[in-house]
């Protein structure tokens, strides 16, 4: 739940932030949940999406570049991730991932959210159906314009293709 | 079935995740081989897609841990009982700990037997370090000596019973060795008293193996 908080609003702080939200929520309204509406974790992740949306909406005037602060911790972040390579693979994954996570913040809200659940969160596509509320098409259309969209950010940007 | 670029971009999504039939396969395929656009299209979401496939899962910071257990369970109430005043008696009542207090006590016990304390009728005296010190300083020049007096004690009885042998040598005929008998059991005991070459066993016992002389 931490990480696709965190990939979805690339803030470390408000990841946290949000990950207690969540499981307060879900501890709270535990009782509401029943398994013919779907997996316990298809569930959480719709809660934690919903979140994650009124999050964006709350936070999308007040929106500025990430901190320094925050971008040191994000550094740490994907450092940590990767810490199973050699140094300079890890300075170059490192700096991949942290292009990555602009790319990604800068798609909007709908294909973000298609994208990390698709290809982060390895849900299939009648999980994000679920957890979305959408149709089938809608699912495809989000996940596939959120990938090209995603490819030309990164090209834009200079990612060098490996 | 020709496809059109839109359908290609379209579709781009389901064929990367093997989700099309093979008929539409085969035209997706075939279009791309033949349009530059498509084919640099395909290979720049390939790319974007494996880049973010290798993104790994962050982990969260452990006090997030102890942050949801404390809003949803609440923070730990304090035990109120008696047995609450012995609370900081817990970590030493371990079993981990009983071993290590038990061992350290029978290295020191260990130890101060070595240096000479009398550890059942040891008194404040005993552990002064002028004492302790002299006491180990004598026990060690006790073992040194012993020691130096058994390779001396040694080399004293080899030097003897090499210059006896060629006097043996000559008083004894030579005799063609008996047979020996394989129901026979060796003897090791009386062998080995009487045997010169038993230098040891001559000096644990305090004899010079003179030849010829029965230990009985």
């Amino acid at each position: 739940m931490y990480n696709l908080c965190y990939r979805f609003t690339g803030q470390p702080h408000a990841a946290e932030d949000l990950t207690q939200e969540v499981f307060l929520r879900v501890y709270r309204t535990l009782g509401s949940y029943k398994a013919i509406h779907g997996g316990f974790t298809t569930w959480m992740t719709s809660v934690t999406r919903n979140l994650l949306i009124d999050h964006y909406r709350r936070t999308k005037k007040d929106r500025v570049t990430s901190s320094l602060d925050e971008e040191a911790t994000m550094a740490k972040l994907e450092e940590k991730a990767s810490s199973t390579r050699r140094p300079d693979q890890i300075a170059v994954a490192k700096e991949l991932s942290m292009q990555v996570q602009r790319a990604l913040g800068k798609l909007s809200p709908d294909l973000r959210e298609a994208v990390i659940l698709r290809d982060l969160q390895g849900l299939d596509y009648r999980e994000i159906q679920d957890v979305l509320r959408v149709p089938d098409g809608t699912v495809k259309s989000r996940i596939n314009r959120g990938r090209i969209e995603l490819a030309r950010l990164l090209e834009q940007m200079g990612v060098r293709r490996e | 079935m020709n496809w059109k670029c839109e359908q290609i971009e379209e579709r781009l999504s389901e064929h990367l995740d093997g989700l099309l039939e093979a008929a539409e396969r085969a035209a997706f395929e075939s279009h791309v081989a033949g349009c530059a656009q498509c084919r640099t299209l395909v290979t720049q979401v390939s790319a974007a897609l494996a880049q973010v496939h290798r993104l790994e899962m962050v982990e969260e910071p452990p006090r997030l841990v102890h942050a949801i257990l404390d809003q949803t369970l609440g923070p730990r109430a304090p035990k109120k009982s008696w047995l609450g005043w012995f609370g900081w008696l817990q970590p030493v009542l371990q079993p981990r700990m009983a071993m290590g207090f038990a061992t350290v006590v029978l290295f020191g016990v260990v130890t101060l037997q070595a240096m000479g304390v009398q550890v059942g009728q040891i008194g404040w005296s005993d552990l002064h370090p002028a004492k302790l010190y002299r006491e180990s300083t004598r026990r060690a020049h006790l073992i040194y000596a012993r020691g130096e007096k058994f390779v001396n004690d040694l080399r004293v009885v080899y030097e003897i019973q090499s210059r006896l042998r060629p006097v043996q040598e000559e008083q004894q005929p030579q005799q063609p060795a008996p047979k020996a008998n394989p129901q026979d059991k060796p003897n090791r005991e009386s062998n080995r008293l009487d045997d010169p070459e038993c230098g040891l066993c001559v000096v644990t016992t305090g004899m010079v193996g003179v030849p010829g002389r029965s230990a009985r």
